[in-house]
């Protein structure tokens, strides 16, 4: 009978399964040779990829190929030098390591204090960023454990203070960036311009310089300000518009009231 | 009131609705729908042309983001935006080297905006600008 | 006035309206004991309209191509005027018809309307449901989304569960092994197309089936609350001494309309974003899932049925037995009584079903 066969629709179009595990594609970074290899070894040669899976690294899509070089399609010639691949950098060879793409950060690294006394017992990224389980920056990497290994807290705690509050109108402004993002608002130009200015002002951390970092913060503090400013007229935007829906939900009312009222006068 | 009165109160204050509800209506679709004025909004920026040296850039604010002005060693002007494509930090001209450098992860560009090397995705967007007098003007 | 009653008179003897207004309009008797819920197919009819007029207007700015779909649907909600208002009420409109179809289904179910004879009613009518939900499904994919399109992944991946002929059908669906370009052509195409002109003559045909029959009686308030249908021989149920369609039911829909539009616009107004997730804003990228993809609220119930049984095909079959059963309900249940508190095995089922799908629904929610 037709009408059974047509049930079938039903079956085909309203039965979606999403499940997760049946449909999900394996992400293209997990098919490296690398991560084939070492992702099944125990201890000390599998530990890098448990701990990079969790870092800002893996989320952006960059595996072990792009710091380490080497062949990430051949596992033959996965580490061999002449495919590009450097192992992994000594000490004093750190900095230039993560530098090759965190170019401004070297720069202004290599003649702070603590790029002075590379080699001589002072910081690598790796000290306070750790190596495989890098995550995005923010200010508690300013801590006593990571500051008072070669010098006192107190004069990490002087920076610190003076980037709390610049830090703090950066987080503010990226939850409310996300806040838009998830209610549909075109939130690209503003995501991108603060990152720019996260990153301009986080890389000041690097010179280790108090006075430096409260100079710059005034353009800094400026900057946001601009950004802080678009979002509030987004808000006000908002706002308009709820206070439009209040009377077309007011006038439906209305209007459904004026319909029973008529209705009763012919009951 | 009577039951006619009443009735023709009621019809009346629909009728009301009915136009506000209608007028509420084609306002938006109608806005909607109206093709865009190409009105400048931002407006243009101008400065000399002796500002940009050969080999040389000279950054500038362009309708809220920053922007770029380039003049090659051969004389020629190139106008950019300077937002990185990769995720919105403002790239370096490499006086040195002759091209742009984004310090957040090394996203290499040639002095028109084509990606050497690194993450971005898109060459830098140009932007149109005239030469009148020794007066550049973008936009 | 008396312009008005020439118009009406060169009509009229063209058209016979005044033979017209008595037969369907103040001549057409509806039950004394009619209740609210009989306005249910008004407020879908007034949806549909809505949604159309939205999906129109979106059409004009809407970019079909998968990379530029995602953009140009940002760009009607933040750069055309009032380009969120539609985009929303068209979101909200298509939730809120699978909602409303289901709120009509249950009660015409509820009442015994869907008995002898008007099972063609029924089984237009369920038509109508299936096709709501393959436009729905079809909608879905157009934002080009990473919900969209990963989504529209899992949802054409069930029918591979079909043995011998699943995997051509699911790369038949798709236009290719994966999603992609040529998926997102062949659900536009069915999306503002096929399904909008079959649902239109199923409409049709469902308000020609209802209107050569009759209005139903609800059996509430009655001292005899039995079907009243002799069968054998094509009658057409009256309601002698009944209320009029124009103007007293009529009224009584556009009230149920405003009300429905009152609850529609605050949601829009207030509550748009309870059908998004984060991945409603980021553009479909083929070679990152996001975690916890989830169905609509309307798929819930399936998808956790399917994550039950541990063979997909069996998954499958269960429903699509359960939706047959639902849609031959009238041949199966040929009782003459319609009150519900008369049918202790069918008011037992029917709360029992309505629990299990609302308990499913939850447990896929937190799944």
């Amino acid at each position: 009978m037709t009408r059974d066969r047509l049930a079938i629709i039903p079956i085909l179009l309203a039965t979606a399964i999403f499940n997760l595990c049946a449909a999900a594609d394996i992400p293209v970074q997990e098919q490296i040779v690398c991560i084939r290899c070492h992702g099944a070894q125990p201890g000390r040669l599998g530990e890098p990829v448990m701990l990079w899976r969790g870092s800002i690294h893996a989320a952006n899509g960059v595996a072990c190929n792009d710091c380490h070089g080497g062949d990430p399609k051949d596992l033959v010639n996965a580490m061999n030098p002449d495919r590009g691949f450097l192992g992994a950098p000594k000490e004093t060879a750190i900095p230039g390591f993560c530098g090759r793409c965190h170019v401004g950060v070297l720069k202004d690294y290599l003649r702070s204090a603590h790029g002075m006394a590379l080699g001589k017992g002072g910081p690598t990224c790796v000290t306070c960023h750790s190596n495989h389980l890098v995550v995005k920056a923010t200010l508690e990497i300013i801590n006593e454990k990571n500051c008072s290994r070669c010098h006192s807290f107190e004069r990490a705690r002087t920076i610190k203070d003076a980037m709390r509050q610049t830090e703090g109108l950066i987080v503010s402004i990226g939850k409310e960036i996300e806040g838009f993002k998830s209610e549909g608002v075109d939130t690209e130009k503003l995501e991108k311009g603060l990152f720019s200015v996260r990153n301009r002002f986080h890389t000041l951390f690097h010179d280790v310089d108090v006075e430096k970092v409260k100079q710059e913060s005034t353009q800094i503090n400026a900057d946001l300000n601009k950004l802080s400013g678009v979002l509030c007229k987004i808000t006000e935007q908002h706002e308009k518009r709820k206070l439009a829906g209040i009377v077309v939900v007011g006038v439906a009312l209305l209007a459904a009231l004026i319909f029973y009222l008529l209705r009763k006068t012919y009951d | 009131m009577n039951i006619s009165s009443r009735r023709k109160f009621l019809v009346a204050c629909l009728g009301g609705i009915a136009a506000a509800g209608t007028g509420a209506t084609l306002y938006p679709v109608y806005k909607y729908l109206a093709p865009k004025q190409a009105d400048e909004n931002g407006g243009k920026v101008s400065f000399r042309e002796s500002d940009v040296p050969p080999g040389g850039a000279k950054f500038f604010d362009f309708r809220g983001e920053t922007a770029v002005m380039v003049r090659e060693k051969s004389g020629a002007l190139i106008a950019l935006s300077a937002v990185c494509t990769h995720l919105g930090c403002i790239v370096q001209w490499q006086t040195d080297k002759q091209d742009f450098l984004c310090p957040c992860h090394a996203g290499r560009y040639t002095p028109d905006g084509t990606v050497i090397s690194g993450p971005p995705p898109r060459p830098l967007a140009k932007l149109p600008f005239t030469v009148t007098d020794g007066t550049i003007s973008i936009g | 006035m008396t312009s008005m009653k020439r118009l009406y008179d060169w009509f009229e003897v063209r058209l016979g309206i005044k033979e017209l207004v008595e037969k369907n309009l103040t001549g057409y008797l509806l039950p004394r004991n009619i209740n609210c819920w009989y306005s249910m197919g008004s407020i879908i009819l007034f949806i549909i309209a809505l949604q159309v007029v939205t999906g129109i207007l979106l059409l004009v700015y809407y970019i079909p191509e998968a990379d530029k779909a995602f953009g140009s649907v940002t760009a009607i909600m933040n750069t055309m005027p009032f380009g969120w208002l539609i985009r929303m009420c068209h979101v909200i409109g298509s939730n809120m018809m699978i909602l409303f179809v289901m709120l009509h289904m249950l009660s015409t179910l509820f009442m015994g309307s869907n008995k002898s004879p008007r099972e063609l009613n029924w089984l237009s009518g369920f038509i109508l449901f299936t096709l709501v939900q393959a436009i729905c499904l079809t909608g879905y994919l157009l934002p080009w989304s990473q919900l969209s399109f990963w989504a529209t992944t899992v949802a054409t991946n069930s029918v591979g569960a079909i043995p011998y002929i699943g995997q051509f059908l699911v790369e038949f669906l798709r236009g290719g092994k994966l999603v992609g370009a040529p998926t997102l052509g062949r659900f536009y195409t069915l999306h503002i197309t096929v399904i909008p002109l079959t649902m239109a003559a199923v409409v049709g045909m469902h308000l020609f089936f209802l209107e050569r029959i009759g209005v139903s009686t609800p059996p509430f308030g009655l001292d005899n609350t039995k079907n009243r249908w002799p069968g054998g021989v094509f009658r057409y149920d009256d309601h002698p001494g009944g209320i009029p369609f124009f103007p007293n039911y009529i009224l009584q829909d556009m009230t149920s309309i405003a009300l429905y539009f009152a609850i529609f616009a605050a949601v829009v107004f207030f509550y748009p974003n309870i059908f998004f997730t984060k991945d409603s804003f980021v553009q479909a990228n083929p070679f990152q899932t996001p975690a916890h993809i989830k169905p609509e609220w309307y798929f819930l119930a399936n998808y956790q049925t399917l994550k039950l049984f541990p063979n997909e095909f069996i998954g499958l079959s269960i429903q699509g037995a359960a939706m047959t059963f639902l849609a031959l309900l009238p041949f199966v249940d040929r009782g003459n009584e319609k009150l519900p508190l008369k049918r202790p095995l069918f008011l037992t089922c029917f709360i029992g079903g309505l629990i299990l799908y609302i308990a499913l629904s939850i447990w896929g929610h937190y799944s």
